[in-house]
């Protein structure tokens, strides 16, 4: 079971920084989402191994949509 | 016996008290990884300004085989001394000596403490290390230490550093005070603990999992400060106490900080990206404008879409509450909200100017947060914006839209000054939302659709969503180059300083909790 990063607030995937088994540390920046028409930098609130992408690029996402999995 | 003798054996006494509950306790917290209470009252205070106050008090409980152990202080350490010069009492509660544990009388002690601060119109510093509740005593012992803090709530600062475990409704006691400290590692705040919490939910956690410092840093927002070490702890705290009066009838301090009130800003005209679309770090604007770049942010991990905290301009501290368009794009929500109505409160409470620097696209929309209740939540931001009654300065850095524009702050919510930079967009909503509605059906009509549309936005745009549009209006005071936000608002400030209070007849209001 790893961590679980969701989005934040509703919107459209802009770029997807990373890739399933690359290091990621806390506050990296994994993805960009527009929402409430801006840029919003997602960062990681964790330190791990990306296990799992959810979501690639132009996916809209609701509100708490798991994004990706670290362990 | 000899007068010389009856000196002798109370100071032989004292040197035991100060011994707490012996060297074999004193390092099985050191092993802890903690400090032993005297040895924070040492940290704290100015070499030798600390009086003891109560170190002989003893419980009164006779049940349990307590009556064999009476430890004189009963486990918490109370008194004053100087912190950089200024009085503030404390309580330190010792782990060492009956596990910290609070009784009947050692909260009477904290209650004496707590009133002797009020009467002193000083700060009142909690340092938290405790097993909880002695329960030989029955209960009945945290609702002295409740009433004491929710009668001097907004008298006197309180600050409440949790040196450790802090559990059950002992929790509520750092949770009535002013601003609360976590220390990495050490610190545990909960209601029920781990076990019960299996035992009847069935859930399986670890204490840091529950309500260690990023749980309430992050997720619950219980603490303001978390810091790496007991150490630091203190430094910040007393950092924190620099921008405080002692008390809601004083002004807080002007210090020379040597930084030049007039210095410009150079950097701040490139701040805000050419892009409306591309977020930027509104600390940046706090720190540029801060004495020495020196921002004391409040809840930095909470709802960090947010920003809190406070700074000096030219010597003169104010609270800062700012939208951080790179986190949900500055958007407020339930979260946000509720720790901006609190520092407003805070910062009113204790006659510190409030500046708030604007850019904000709007509440969050979403069911999620309606059914959170962010008319609730959003409403408390409004009305402690209006409450405050100390200087109140609005700067709009970029957007500043409908409701969300109240919340932080305008002319007609009492604001003082409205400073605009030429970034400012402000309007009831956004131009293309607004063209939707007025325009919907030329646009359909239109034979290029997005071309008629755009034509609408840009038209909307420069009518209703200019600082031009609101400067003669009158909405805003004052157009300014970024680099010059400094100094402008070191001189509002100044003026400011003496702003009178209008008191309103009446017990108190009824704000939307």
């Amino acid at each position: 079971m790893g961590q679980e990063i969701l989005a934040p607030i509703a919107g459209k995937i802009l770029q997807v920084f990373v890739s399933v088994g690359q290091t990621v540390s806390e506050d990296d920046q994994v993805v960009t989402m527009e929402a409430m028409k801006m840029e919003n930098p997602i960062l990681s609130p964790y330190e791990g191994v990306v296990k799992e992408i959810r979501v690639k690029v132009a996916d809209e996402v609701k509100a708490d949509q798991l994004l990706m999995i670290i362990d | 016996m000899s007068v010389r003798k009856l000196i002798e054996i109370l100071e032989h006494t004292e040197r035991e008290i100060k011994m707490g509950g012996g060297t074999r306790a004193i390092e099985e917290q050191h092993r802890k990884g903690r400090l032993t209470a005297r040895e924070r009252i040492d940290i704290l205070f100015d070499k030798g300004t600390f009086v003891e106050v109560n170190m002989y008090s003893q419980h009164q409980c006779y049940d349990f085989g307590m009556e064999k152990k009476r430890p004189y202080g009963d486990g918490v350490i109370t008194g004053y001394g100087n912190v950089n010069g200024r009085t503030v009492f404390v309580y330190a509660m010792d782990f060492t000596v009956l596990g910290g544990s609070i009784g009947l009388n050692n909260a009477s002690k904290i209650a004496h403490a707590q009133r002797m601060s009020v009467k002193a119109k000083v700060p009142m510093i909690g340092l938290v290390d405790t097993s909880g509740a002695r329960i030989q005593e029955g209960s009945g012992t945290y609702s002295l230490l409740f009433y004491e803090h929710i009668r001097s709530s907004g008298v006197i600062p309180q600050i409440s550093c949790i040196m450790g475990t802090c559990a059950g409704g002992g929790c509520y006691s750092p949770a009535l005070t002013d601003f609360i400290f976590m220390i990495d590692k050490t610190s545990e705040m909960y209601i029920t603990g781990p076990r019960v919490i299996k035992e009847v939910c069935k859930e399986e956690c670890t204490g840091e999992e529950l309500g260690g410092p990023k749980v309430h840093s992050q997720i619950s927002g219980v603490t303001d400060f978390v810091s790496k070490t007991e150490q630091e702890c203190l430094d910040q705290l007393k950092k924190l106490l620099s921008f405080l009066p002692s008390n809601c009838d004083e002004k807080p301090p002007i210090v020379e900080t040597g930084d030049d009130p007039n210095r410009r800003c150079e950097e701040l005209a490139d701040v805000v990206p050419n892009s409306p679309k591309a977020p930027f770090d509104m600390k940046k604007i706090v720190r540029a404008i801060a004495d020495h770049g020196d921002f004391l942010e409040v809840k930095a991990r909470f709802a960090r879409n947010m920003i809190t905290g406070f700074i000096r301009i030219g010597g003169y501290p104010a609270g800062i509450v700012a939208n951080q368009s790179m986190v949900m794009a500055g958007s407020i929500d339930s979260d946000a909200s509720d720790k901006a109505a609190r520092f407003y409160r805070f910062c009113d409470c204790f006659n510190i100017p409030i500046l708030t620097f604007a850019d904000v696209p709007g509440y969050l929309p979403g069911v999620k947060e309606e059914h959170k209740g962010i008319i609730r939540h959003g409403a408390k931001m409004l009305y402690g914006y209006v409450e405050a009654d100390v200087p109140k300065i609005l700067i709009v850095v970029r957007k500043a839209y409908g409701g969300s524009w109240a919340a932080m702050g305008s002319k007609t919510m009492g604001a003082d000054f409205a400073f605009a930079w030429p970034t400012a967009e402000m309007a009831i909503m956004g131009a293309e939302g607004a063209v939707e509605i007025l325009y919907r059906k030329e646009i359909l009509a239109a034979e290029d659709k997005d071309a008629a549309r755009k034509e609408k936005i840009d038209e909307y745009r420069n009518t209703f969503n200019s600082p031009y549009l609101y400067a003669g209006k009158m909405v805003v005071d004052f157009l300014i180059r970024p680099q010059d936000t400094r100094a402008h608002l070191y001189k509002a400030i100044r003026l400011l300083w003496n702003k009178p209070q209008e008191k309103i007849s009446r017990k108190h209001g009824n704000i939307p909790l």
